[in-house]
């Protein structure tokens, strides 16, 4: 066993954390406040490589492991929530299903322009009355001729409107399981722009608010027979196993998230005095300190294990990493939510305020333990394992 | 105060405008079946000004006497004139039961008279029977017969409670428009006519009218609207609604909408039913071109009656829904609007 990062990880890890210090930090209270989508760092995010790192390089991607991934997802997320998940999405929800599941058309077709950010990829699986119980789906596509044709609609979408490929769920009829009829689902690749598919509205949201978060639409929208990713009847089973991976990059950014508060509030009980001293000085500062780095600490190789357990998985798909995920995204998140909270007490009345930005990643931190299924689900999963 | 001195079924015919209301007309089809029930009559109470040629009206749709309380005094509602005929009539002719209407009139009038002759009310009953009270024996306690059974919605409709007035008399009940059957016209028939009058004085507790008003209000509030046409995505564009508006004028309902609507920019946010609209309780709900997300149902879901226009049919709205139709929208308002015109004009 060996705990330090390979030189080639290490030195991905500087990089990605001059861009992040470079290009993403200085506008992160800008997109807080304005709500609006880094159109400007994507494309430079795009640029760098950053939109395919752990795609393989015969289909446009950077070819690396997904370790590196989960580093620059963790290295964005210590700057910005948001930058964070906009990576996180496409790569996890859009790229890695169609990789996955995707035949070798689909793959030539769609992984190239993604992998290299000229497009944007986006999931979506959520609807009104389908959350955590993603088989409440209402969503329907019915094959007409050559087409499917889809009616229904997605509700909470990351990168809905910005993203050009979405990987979206559907009804495509209803099946026998253990003897009571149950809704068959598939998985589709729908593109931007196909008529009957718009836009609803855009959430207003707590944190990560330059991250866009749309309502799909889809009505009598058909797209062509052969978008069908994967077998039909697969499409609960995809979505699963590709929240699996996904979670590896909320884990990262819940982690960079943590990290990134946890540094601010080193710089800060060191500058910060009161009764004569800096707040550093008090044991009690000290101590939350020592809580903070020990949790973040933890969350940091939680995260690392699950990624290298999935890169396990590509090379032998006997190995399974989704518990690995759930540990990690549970722990990461949950740690995130506590010492972003700690950050923001230990910057006193400052915190409180949007110019020492803890208090936008406190915001942030928050969703990590609802999205890409929740702290329960997560529990769920780890728990059923124990228990199988 | 001997109970058995008191015999038969009255209803209070509310009428408006010498015409009389469809809520009268109801409870002389339900106060029959009671009194049927208790081998008695029904007695309607006709309270108003130059009313007395209304009495044959009552009497086609069932009333086997109607007491007349004519008086200038009564040409317009007002509490204390109509609260002293109907008090008046109670102390002379000793109802049983006594049903009111529970609009606006009849909760205003209900509360004022059962108090002055010293009775129980139930008020915006659904139901009625009569029955044994308790209704189930109680050791030591003595069970009633032939006791009037108030059912009611309580706790804004969470539960349903059964009252019953077993001390005094009458048994006295408001009873919600729309709930009771009326009978079928009996042209030709006439009811023993009574007039009676306990005289009227004016004082200062006689309310001064100074002006009614009757418009149609543009602005209703949706959650004071009894009927609502509420249009969700499947309406298709802003124009469409077009279809909604014409049934809510046939019916005399309101437009609502859900949130997609909203988002879509086709209405304003303040006709938003659901969690972050408004939470509705009409009678009857219209759910047209709306799947019946969660979040729509939270606002609308403890409607009386829910009627569903949608073509999918295992949209959500189905479940709720008390009454639906799977079909278009586009082909099936239109048709149910001109199938309520026809109805109202036949009426
Ligand atoms: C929204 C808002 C409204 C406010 N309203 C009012 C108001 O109406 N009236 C008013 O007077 N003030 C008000 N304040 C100011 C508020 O009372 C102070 O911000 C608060 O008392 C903390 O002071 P500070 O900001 O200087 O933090 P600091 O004193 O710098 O404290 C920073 C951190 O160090 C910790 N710390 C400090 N000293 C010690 C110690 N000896 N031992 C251990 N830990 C210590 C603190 O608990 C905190 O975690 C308001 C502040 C905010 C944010
Ligand atoms: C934070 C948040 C808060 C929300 N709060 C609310 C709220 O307060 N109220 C609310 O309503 N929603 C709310 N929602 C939105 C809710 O989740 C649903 O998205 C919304 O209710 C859907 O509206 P709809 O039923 O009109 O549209 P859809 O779900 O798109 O349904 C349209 C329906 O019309 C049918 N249809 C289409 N064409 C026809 C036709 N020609 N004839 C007949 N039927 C047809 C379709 O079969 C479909 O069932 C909220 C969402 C969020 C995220």
């Amino acid at each position: 066993m060996d705990f330090t990062l390979s030189k080639e990880h290490e030195m991905a890890r500087s990089l990605f954390r001059e861009f992040a210090e470079k290009e993403v930090k200085p506008l992160a209270i800008e997109v807080d406040e304005t709500e609006e989508f880094p159109k400007e760092t994507v494309a430079k995010m795009a640029k760098a490589g950053f939109m395919g790192i752990p795609i393989p390089k015969e289909y446009g991607g950077q070819g690396c492991d997904v370790l590196t991934y989960a580093i620059c997802v963790e290295e964005l997320a210590k700057v910005c929530g948001t930058t964070a998940v906009i990576v996180s999405a496409h790569t996890s929800l859009c790229c890695d299903p169609i990789l996955t599941y995707g035949t070798e058309e689909q793959k030539q077709k769609y992984l190239p322009d993604l992998a290299s950010g000229k497009k944007i990829g986006a999931f979506g699986l959520t609807e009104p009355g389908a959350g955590t119980d993603a088989q409440g789906q209402q969503t329907k596509a019915v094959l007409e001729g050559d087409e499917w044709v889809l009616n229904g609609s997605k509700i909470f979408i990351t990168n809905g409107k910005e993203a050009d490929v979405y990987v979206i769920f559907a009804i495509t009829g209803m099946i026998e399981k253990r003897g009571r009829m149950t809704k068959e689902i598939s998985a589709f690749i729908v593109e931007k722009g196909t008529p009957g598919f718009t836009f609803g509205t855009k959430e207003k949201k707590m944190g990560i608010r330059g991250s866009s978060t749309y309502e799909l639409i889809f009505t009598d929208c058909r797209i062509p027979k052969e978008n069908m990713l994967g077998q039909q009847g697969k499409g609960f089973g995809i979505a699963m196993h590709t929240l699996d991976g996904g979670r590896i990059g909320i884990a990262a950014q819940a982690l960079g998230i943590g990290e990134g508060a946890l540094d601010r509030t080193i710089a800060y009980v060191q500058e910060r005095k009161q009764f004569g001293r800096a707040i550093g000085a008090f044991q009690n500062t000290q101590f939350q300190l020592a809580d903070m780095a020990t949790k973040a600490q933890a969350a940091q190789y939680m995260v690392y294990k699950a990624a290298c357990t999935k890169d396990q998985y590509t090379k032998d798909h006997k190995t399974s990493y989704n518990v690995e995920a759930a540990m990690a995204k549970l722990y990461a998140a949950e740690m995130a939510m506590e010492v972003t909270t700690k950050a923001v007490q230990l910057h006193g009345g400052y915190g409180y305020t949007r110019e020492y930005e803890v208090e936008r990643m406190m915001r942030d931190a928050k969703i990590t333990e609802i999205y890409e299924g929740t702290s329960e689900v997560q529990r769920m999963v780890i728990s059923a394992n124990l228990l199988k | 105060m001997n109970l058995e001195e008191y015999k038969g079924v009255f209803v209070f015919a509310q009428q408006v405008d010498n015409k009389v209301s469809g809520i009268a007309l109801e409870l002389i089809g339900e106060g029959k079946r009671l009194a049927e029930k208790l081998s008695t009559e029904v007695t309607a109470v006709l309270v108003g000004s130059g009313v007395k040629d209304l009495a044959d009206e009552l009497a086609a749709y069932g009333a086997d006497k109607v007491i007349v309380v004519d008086d200038p005094e009564l040409k317009e509602y007002r509490t204390e004139p109509y609260a002293h005929a109907l008090a008046s009539v109670i102390d002379k002719y000793k109802p049983e039961i006594l049903l009111v209407g529970a609009t606006a009139i009849g909760r205003d009038l209900g509360p004022r008279v059962s108090a002055r002759v010293h009775t129980g009310l139930t008020a915006d009953c659904t139901s009625l029977e009569i029955g044994d009270f308790p209704i189930n024996p109680i050791p030591g306690k003595e069970q009633k017969h032939n006791q009037l059974l108030m059912t009611r919605p309580a706790f804004g409709g969470n539960t349903i409670a059964t009252i019953a007035c077993p001390d005094f008399r009458p048994q006295m009940a408001t009873v919600r428009p729309g709930v009771m059957q009326k009978l079928e016209k009996k042209e030709g028939a006439k009811a023993v006519v009574e007039e009676f009058n306990p005289g009227f004085t004016p004082d200062s507790k006689y309310v001064e009218i100074v002006e009614i008003v009757k418009n149609i209000t543009d602005t209703v509030d949706i959650m004071d609207a009894k009927i609502l046409v509420s249009g969700g995505r499947g309406v298709g564009s802003p124009e469409n609604f077009k279809l909604l508006d014409d049934l809510a004028e046939a019916i005399g309902g309101t437009v609502s909408c859900s949130r997609a609507v909203v988002d879509a920019g086709w209405k304003s946010k303040d006709l938003q039913v659901g969690q972050t609209g408004k939470t509705v309780r009409p009678s009857v709900y219209f759910a047209i071109g709306i799947s019946g997300a969660i979040q729509h149902l939270a606002g609308m879901e403890e409607s009386d009656i829910i009627v569903a226009i949608n073509k999918d049919e295992t949209a959500p709205i189905f479940d709720v829904a008390d009454y639906g139709v799977v079909g278009d929208l586009n082909k099936i308002v239109p048709m149910l609007t001109e199938q309520i015109k026809a109805a109202v004009a036949n009426k």
